[in-house]
C-alpha cells in the first residue's frame, strides 16, 4: 500500500494488523465488566447496606470525593510536588542509566566485572533503603528524588545493557566498514540500536519510580500525593483516600503510554523487527 | 570430452590490486582450549577491474577470508595487501555488501546510502548529496528515498547496501552471499544488474556464493575453497563472454562443463564437512 505523507513524498506503508476490529469487541466487553462491578458495589454497599461506608464507599461517592479533590488548590500542590520529584529522580535515572547500560553492555571487561553487582543491586528490596534515605537526606525533595533514581535506574541499566549485547554484529561491521569508529560507533549505531530496549527499561523505571516516590511520601514527608493519601487514611476520609489512588493510577497509567507512544515514534522498527534483515 | 578446465596462472603480484600471501586466521576456542583454524595458507592475487567470485560450501571460511581483507579480522598468519599496502583495519578503498542488507533500520533509504559517505570528508558542501542521489539511482531506487528499510523487500533493501557501498566510490567491492537472503526470482534479475553494475563502474570484486550457478555466471575466476580447515581448493578461468545472459547461458557447453566440474569438486567438499559436523 503506497500513501503519501506530509512531506509529499510517496511511502509505503503496511496496512494495519487485522485483528483491531476484533479488539473493538473486547473493549467494549471489559467496559461492560466495569460497569457491571461499579453497578454491584454500589448496590451492595448504598442500597443493600451489607458493607459499612465508611469502611468501603460507594461508587457515587469515590466520584464525588474525585472531584471535590480536583477544585482543591492543596491537591494541585501535592500534584506539582510529587511530579517534579518524579521527573528530575527519573531525569537522572535516564541519564546515568542508558549512560551505565551502554558501557556495561558494550565492553565485555565491565560485563564481567560490574554487571554482576548490577543485577545482585536490581534484586535487593531497594524499598528497604528508602527510612535510611529519609534519615540522611531529610524530609524534604531530596530524599524523595534519591528513591526515584534509585528505583528506576537499575531497570534502565540492565534493559540498556542487554540491548547493547544484543546489537546484531553486522551493524557494527557495517559501522567500522564505512570508517565508523569509537565514541561514533556508540552514538551512530550502538545508542540508537538500543534505543527501543532502553525506552522500555525506562517505562519499568518509571513505574517503580512513582512507587518510590509515593513511598517516599508516605515514610516522612511534607507534600504530595503520598502524603495527602497518608493524611486522608488517618484521618479515616475513605473516599478521599480512594479518590487519590485513582489518582495515582492513571498518573502511573498515563506515564506509561506516554513511554511507549514515544517507544512507537522513535523507534518503529521495533515493533516489526522480526521482519528487518534477514534471519 | 577432454577437459580444458586448467587451473588458472599465477599473476604476478606487482600487477594485482589485492595480494593475499600465506593467510591464516584461527581463534581460540575457550570452551575446550583449542585453536580453531578458520583458513590456512590462502595465497590469491586479483587484478584491479576483475571480478573473483568465492565458492564453497558454508562453513568452510570463505567469510573469514573477505573479512581480513575488508579488515574486519585480525589475520594469525601471512597479510593481505591493497594496491601494496598491507591491510590493518577497515579503509575507504574498499567497501563490503552484507548478506543481511547490515541496514541501519531507523535511517531512511537516503539517510543509509549516505552513511557510506558520512565518515569521509565528502559530506562538507552540497555535493554529497548528489552522489547519495546518483547512487540510489544507479541501484534503481528513485523514488524510495523516505523509505524506510522495514518497508521495502529482501531484494530491494540489499539494493540499498549496494547503493550504500558503492556511494564513496571505493575500488574494491566485497560481497558477502549478497543474494543469499534474496528470493529466486527477485535474485535472478539482481545478478544481471550487479553484472551490469560492475561492469559500467569498473570495480574490483570479490563475491562470495554458495551457489555454483552464481559463481559461474557473475565471475571471471572462481576461487573454489575447500573446508577444515578453509583453503583455496583451486582456481579456475571461467572464460565466458560478456554480458552474460542467465537463459542463453545454460545452454553454453563452457557453463555446462564448469558447472559439472564445481559440482564435482564441491560434492566432495559438502559430503566432507556433513561427516565432520
Amino acid at each position: 500500500m503506497t500513501v503519501t505523507s506530509a512531506t509529499g513524498t510517496n511511502r509505503i506503508v503496511r496496512p494495519r494488523r487485522v485483528v483491531r476490529s476484533g479488539e473493538g469487541k473486547w473493549a467494549w466487553l471489559l467496559v461492560g465488566v466495569v460497569a457491571a462491578v461499579l453497578l454491584v458495589w454500589e448496590a451492595a454497599v448504598s442500597w443493600l447496606q451489607l458493607v459499612p461506608a465508611a469502611f468501603l464507599p460507594p461508587p457515587t461517592e469515590i466520584i464525588a470525593a474525585f472531584v471535590r479533590l480536583l477544585g482543591e488548590p492543596e491537591f494541585w500542590q501535592a500534584f506539582v510536588y510529587s511530579m517534579q520529584n518524579l521527573l528530575i529522580g527519573l531525569a537522572l535515572a535516564i541519564v546515568v542509566g542508558v549512560v551505565v547500560g551502554l558501557a556495561v553492555g558494550w565492553s565485555p571487561v565491565l560485563r564481567f566485572t560490574v554487571a554482576p553487582f548490577l543485577w545482585l543491586l536490581y534484586s535487593t528490596p531497594k524499598v528497604a533503603l528508602a527510612p535510611l534515605f529519609i534519615l540522611i537526606l531529610g524530609l524534604g525533595n531530596e530524599s524523595k528524588i534519591a528513591l526515584v533514581f534509585l528505583l528506576a535506574v537499575f531497570p534502565i541499566i540492565l534493559n540498556t545493557m542487554e540491548g547493547a549485547v544484543t546489537v546484531s554484529p553486522s551493524l557494527v561491521s557495517a559501522g567500522r566498514v564505512f570508517g565508523v569508529n569509537g565514541v561514533y560507533l556508540g552514538w551512530k549505531v550502538i545508542f540508537p540500536a538500543t534505543l527501543p530496549y532502553s525506552l522500555s527499561g525506562i517505562q519499568r523505571g518509571a513505574a517503580l519510580g512513582f512507587t518510590g516516590e509515593v513511598l517516599g511520601e508516605f515514610l516522612g514527608g511534607t507534600g504530595g500525593l503520598g502524603h495527602l493519601l497518608e493524611f486522608a487514611a488517618y484521618q479515616f476520609m475513605m473516599a478521599e483516600a480512594i479518590a487519590l489512588v485513582i489518582v495515582m493510577v492513571i498518573i502511573a497509567n498515563l506515564t506509561l503510554w506516554l513511554i511507549s507512544t514515544l517507544r512507537r515514534r522513535l523507534a518503529p522498527w521495533y515493533d516489526d523487527r522480526k521482519i528487518v534483515g534477514a534471519s | 570430452m577432454t577437459t580444458t578446465i586448467e587451473p588458472a596462472e599465477d599473476e604476478a603480484s606487482v600487477s594485482s590490486l589485492i595480494s593475499v600471501r600465506g593467510l591464516g586466521v584461527s581463534y581460540d576456542v575457550a570452551r575446550t582450549g583449542k585453536k580453531l583454524v578458520a583458513i590456512e595458507g590462502v595465497d590469491l592475487d586479483v587484478r584491479e577491474g576483475e571480478f573473483v567470485t568465492v565458492l564453497g560450501p558454508s562453513g568452510c571460511g570463505k567469510t573469514t577470508f573477505m573479512n581480513v581483507i575488508a579488515g574486519l579480522v585480525k589475520p594469525s598468519a601471512g597479510q593481505v595487501l591493497v594496491a601494496g599496502e598491507p591491510v590493518t583495519g577497515p579503509g575507504p578503498d574498499r567497501a563490503v555488501v552484507f548478506q543481511d542488507y547490515a541496514l541501519l533500520p531507523w535511517r531512511t533509504v537516503f539517510d543509509n546510502v549516505k552513511f557510506g559517505l558520512e565518515m569521509q570528508k565528502g559530506l562538507k558542501g552540497d555535493g554529497w548529496r548528489d552522489r547519495v542521489q546518483e547512487a540510489i539511482e544507479l541501484v534503481g531506487l528513485s523514488g524510495f528515498e523516505h523509505s524506510y528499510p522495514r518497508e521495502l523487500s529482501g531484494g530491494m533493501q540489499q539494493r540499498v547496501g549496494l547503493a550504500r557501498a558503492i556511494v564513496a566510490e571505493p575500488r574494491i567491492l566485497l560481497m558477502d552471499e549478497p543474494l543469499g537472503a534474496v528470493d529466486a526470482l527477485t535474485r535472478e534479475v539482481m545478478r544481471a544488474e550487479i553484472e551490469k553494475l560492475i561492469a559500467a563502474t569498473g570495480k574490483t570484486v570479490l563475491f562470495i556464493t554458495h551457489s555454483i550457478e552464481e559463481a559461474i555466471l557473475l565471475g571471471d575466476r572462481i576461487v573454489v575453497f575447500k573446508s577444515h580447515p578453509g583453503a583455496i581448493k583451486e582456481v579456475i578461468e571461467t572464460g565466458l563472454a560478456r554480458p552474460r545472459s542467465e537463459r542463453s547461458i545454460q545452454s553454453d557447453p563452457r557453463f555446462l562443463e564448469l558447472r559439472d566440474h564445481l559440482w564435482d569438486a564441491l560434492q566432495g567438499e559438502a559430503t566432507a564437512a556433513a561427516v565432520s559436523k
